[in-house]
């Protein structure tokens, strides 16, 4: 996971936008502005990764063996909290210690000072941190398994305190109030720059800001001195963090669920008729009709198909239903560039585990003792992904067909299959689904935001059609490859 | 036919072993396998179903390596996990369907199939709910059905009578005899009289070996003679237990009646012999054995 971190978070040193100025690279710069991107990057997508820690115990049935400990029901929230703060501060670690490699490997010749790059980690990533550890926490308390819920509220939490912290209005109230503590760094950074450039610039901001290649001016940062107050409302976070997780516990399910699907019948009638039906016991293998083989894929298709689309909430399906319809209606470039892969997306936990549910789900002792597996529940897996992807963009194929627009249809296709090959190689490889949800995220992102290097189904403009094509064809191809070489690894090395 | 299993030694890592050299000729009929927790009787039963490897050793059916060419016995092979799970969102049929799609059994006649087992193991009526309401008794019922669709001539059933209520392991053993004639049939259980009295042939294994097999009889033997009760106080109990092994004990108004192993001429005073049973000797096997 830290892996994934490290070149995400060196690719986005661009990403600290201050126009026509840039940092000297010393310790200062290096650190500080590694500390902000981690505490940004990591509050962002460090949700995903843990917002799971309680589900794992109700999927293992852990959890019912907790509930009936004296265990408390804020000590294990408490608990749950910690190894969540764990988890991410292993991957602020890893950042850390790379920022300090990457600094030494640049070679810049300014002199290493080893507290510009601890102090900020430590204040600004660490509370940070803490917030996010708890948030997942709450989450999951009150949204229980509604994963595509939690992404959508938090990141729309995320996005309003982001903006906040990005407009203009620097009072001394925000400062302290902003959970990441950039408010502090980018007026420090807008303070500096006005103080040895006297002109007064607009506060440096975030996010995937790509401007070319501009003429810029070199400023040298010197880091912060601290102050108390910011100190204390960094404690402060640490604090609401933790209150947090004891205002949850008091509304925490214990592992005490409503069966979602009671049975229509009660169990004592059920015995009744069971009764009588003992003598006739056994089975009857003269009413056994013969064997027939039959290895085609088709009924795994039907399954698979089946599985896709009782997965989750069957009301999230109207939300479906009306971004369908949408397509229909909605101005073609809208519809493609903004409507299917939000639409895409959201069947992110759909297909997230497409690849991975037999383990899960502990169904692999039949899978992999099944005929010839590798050839035919993995394409009926991918297949049966495929065209639910297909479905849902059929409004779009449709105009597209009737427009004539071939290119369009084959960028299309070849975006239905990379969301799904995609989901199946990176689920066969890590074992796991999480991984696959923050990419796909990231993708989306990145497509709803026109960077054109992320996208994956056509809706912008690229110079060379063939290309683009060809590339992504290539991609899908590739994954498809790198899975079955995989899954056949695995099933002879069980 | 006969599976000869030959010198398996199955190593998870390098201080994990889950079996060591074990060696067994199975014929059709049934086979009780006992031992305790961790013995390596579903070690086994997955390298039988070719699920898992060997470190080392051969499996032989009817004179084919299966470890080679899995794929011989998987098309006869009937397999029920000690720790399988279900898709809590299809139900009974949908499931079974899914199942025998992977055994690649199909054509017209697997709906009917499908209906007989079920009704083998008494689910029609709840064929049509998610398999994710059932309770776990059902949900290994569901699990024996699905062992059985494809008319398989080798069997497999890991802890099968696990979570099934006294009637339903009636009525499963029923089944089980039934079925006998022509196959391979193994079953593992930690409850001996499940075993008991359906068994042909009884393997006790423990810490990943082979201790012994034989019909119930030659297991019985192995106690003969050993077995003996006496009545001790409670207060003594704790004396008693250190010294000999002890099987079994129940209250007997003030005093308790124990249930123990000991050799004919180290008795506690005042015992008397009982006849031995297969538990009897299965604890005797085991415990000698520690
Ligand atoms: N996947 C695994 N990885 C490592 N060790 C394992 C694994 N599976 C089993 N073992 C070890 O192999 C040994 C035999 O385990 P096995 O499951 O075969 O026992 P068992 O007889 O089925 O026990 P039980 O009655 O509890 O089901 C045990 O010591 C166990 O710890
Ligand atoms: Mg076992």
């Amino acid at each position: 996971m830290a892996y994934l971190f490290v070149p995400l978070h060196s690719a986005s040193y661009t990403t600290l936008n201050v126009p026509g100025f840039k940092g000297a690279y010393n310790s200062a710069w290096a650190g500080y502005v590694s500390a902000i991107m981690t505490t940004v990057m990591l509050s962002m997508y460090g949700f995903l990764l843990v917002n799971s820690g309680i589900k794992k115990d109700i999927d293992t049935e852990v959890g019912l063996i907790i509930a009936c400990t004296p265990i408390s029901d804020f000590s294990y929230l408490l608990s749950k909290m910690l190894s969540n703060l764990m988890v991410l501060l292993t991957i602020v670690c890893c950042t850390f210690v790379v920022s300090i490699i990457m600094f030494f490997m640049r070679g810049s010749g300014y002199a290493f000072v080893l507290a510009n790059f601890v102090v900020p980690y430590l204040i600004l990533a660490v509370p940070a941190m803490f917030l996010v550890a708890s948030l997942a926490v709450l989450a999951e308390v009150f949204l229980g398994k509604k994963n595509v819920l939690q992404f959508l509220i938090y990141f729309m939490l995320f996005g309003i305190t982001m903006a906040a912290i990005n407009s203009r209005g620097a009072n001394n109230l925000m400062t302290l109030i902003d959970p990441f503590g950039l408010k502090t760094i980018t007026s420090s950074i807008a303070h500096e720059i006005s103080s040895q450039f006297h002109t007064d610039i607009q506060n440096p901001s975030f996010g995937f800001i790509f401007s070319g290649q501009k003429p810029f001016k070199v400023f040298i940062y010197e880091g912060i001195h601290w102050q108390l107050p910011f100190l204390i409302s960094r404690l402060l976070w640490v604090g609401v963090s933790i209150l947090l997780v004891y205002f949850s516990s008091f509304f925490f399910h214990r592992f005490d669920f409503k069966q979602t699907a009671v049975s229509k019948k009660p169990v004592a009638e059920v015995r009744q008729t069971n009764g009588p039906n003992l003598a006739a016991a056994g089975i009857n293998r003269s009413l056994m009709p013969p064997v027939v083989t039959d290895y085609s894929i088709f009924p795994f298709v039907k399954t698979e198909l089946l599985l896709l689309i009782r997965k989750g909430n069957k009301w999230f399906w109207l939300v479906n239903i009306g971004l369908w319809l949408a397509m229909c209606f909605a101005p073609l470039a809208i519809a493609h560039a903004y409507l299917l892969p939000v639409l895409w997306f959201l069947q992110v936990t759909r297909w997230s585990d497409l690849a991975t549910k037999e383990k899960t789900n502990r169904l692999h002792y039949f899978t992999f003792a099944a005929y010839r597996p590798l050839f035919r529940i993995l394409p009926a897996q991918i297949l049966s992904g495929v065209i639910l992807a297909i479905a849902m963009a059929l409004p779009l194929l449709l105009r597209y067909a009737i427009a004539a627009d071939l290119y369009s249809i084959v960028n299309l296709i070849n975006g239905a299959v990379l969301v799904i090959v995609l989901a199946v190689a990176i689920g066969i490889i890590t074992g796991g689904k999480k991984l696959y949800e923050i990419i796909f995220f990231m993708l989306t992102y990145a497509v709803i935001n026109k960077l054109s290097f992320a996208d994956y189904l056509g809706s912008m403009v690229h110079g060379n059609r063939i290309g683009y094509i060809v590339i992504l064809t290539g991609l899908n191809a590739a994954a498809l490859l790198l899975s079955f070489m995989v899954r056949s690894y695995q099933s002879r090395h069980l | 036919m006969v599976l000869e299993i030959k010198n398996l030694t199955k190593k998870y890592n390098k201080h994990k072993t889950g079996l060591t050299d074990y060696s067994i000729t199975l014929e059709n009929g049934i086979l009780g396998l006992l031992g305790p927790n961790g013995a390596g009787k579903s070690t086994l039963m997955k390298i039988i179903s070719t699920i898992s490897k060997p470190t080392q050793g051969t499996l032989f059916l009817d004179g084919i390596d299966i470890v080679r060419n899995p794929g011989h016995i998987r098309k006869i092979l009937g397999y029920l996990p000690q720790d399988f799970g279900v898709y809590p969102n299809l139900n009974a049929y949908e499931f079974l369907k899914y199942i025998a799609a992977m055994k690649g059994v199909g054509g017209r006649g697997l709906n009917q199939r499908i209906e007989v087992l079920l009704e083998g193991v008494n689910l029609m009526a709840d064929a049509k709910r998610p398999i994710g309401t059932y309770s776990g008794g059902m949900k290994q019922r569901i699990g024996i059905a699905q062992a059985l669709l494809n008319d398989p001539k080798v069997l497999i059933f890991d802890e099968p009578t696990v979570g099934l209520d006294p009637e339903e392991r009636v009525r499963f053993r029923q089944l089980i005899t039934e079925l006998a004639d022509d196959c391979i049939i193994i079953l593992s259980s930690h409850i001996v009289s499940d075993i008991e009295t359906i068994a042909d042939e009884v393997a006790v294994m423990q810490g990943g070996r082979l201790i012994t097999k034989g019909s119930q009889q030659d297991i019985m033997k192995h106690a003969e003679n050993k077995v003996f009760e006496v009545l001790v106080a409670p207060a003594l109990m704790p004396e008693f237990k250190s010294k000999y092994s002890v099987i079994d004990t129940s209250r007997q108004q003030d005093q308790v009646r124990v249930r123990y192993i000991s050799e004919l001429n180290a008795t506690a005073p005042s015992s008397t012999p009982v006849k031995a049973g297969l538990e009897d000797a299965y604890l005797f096997l085991t415990q000698s054995n520690v």
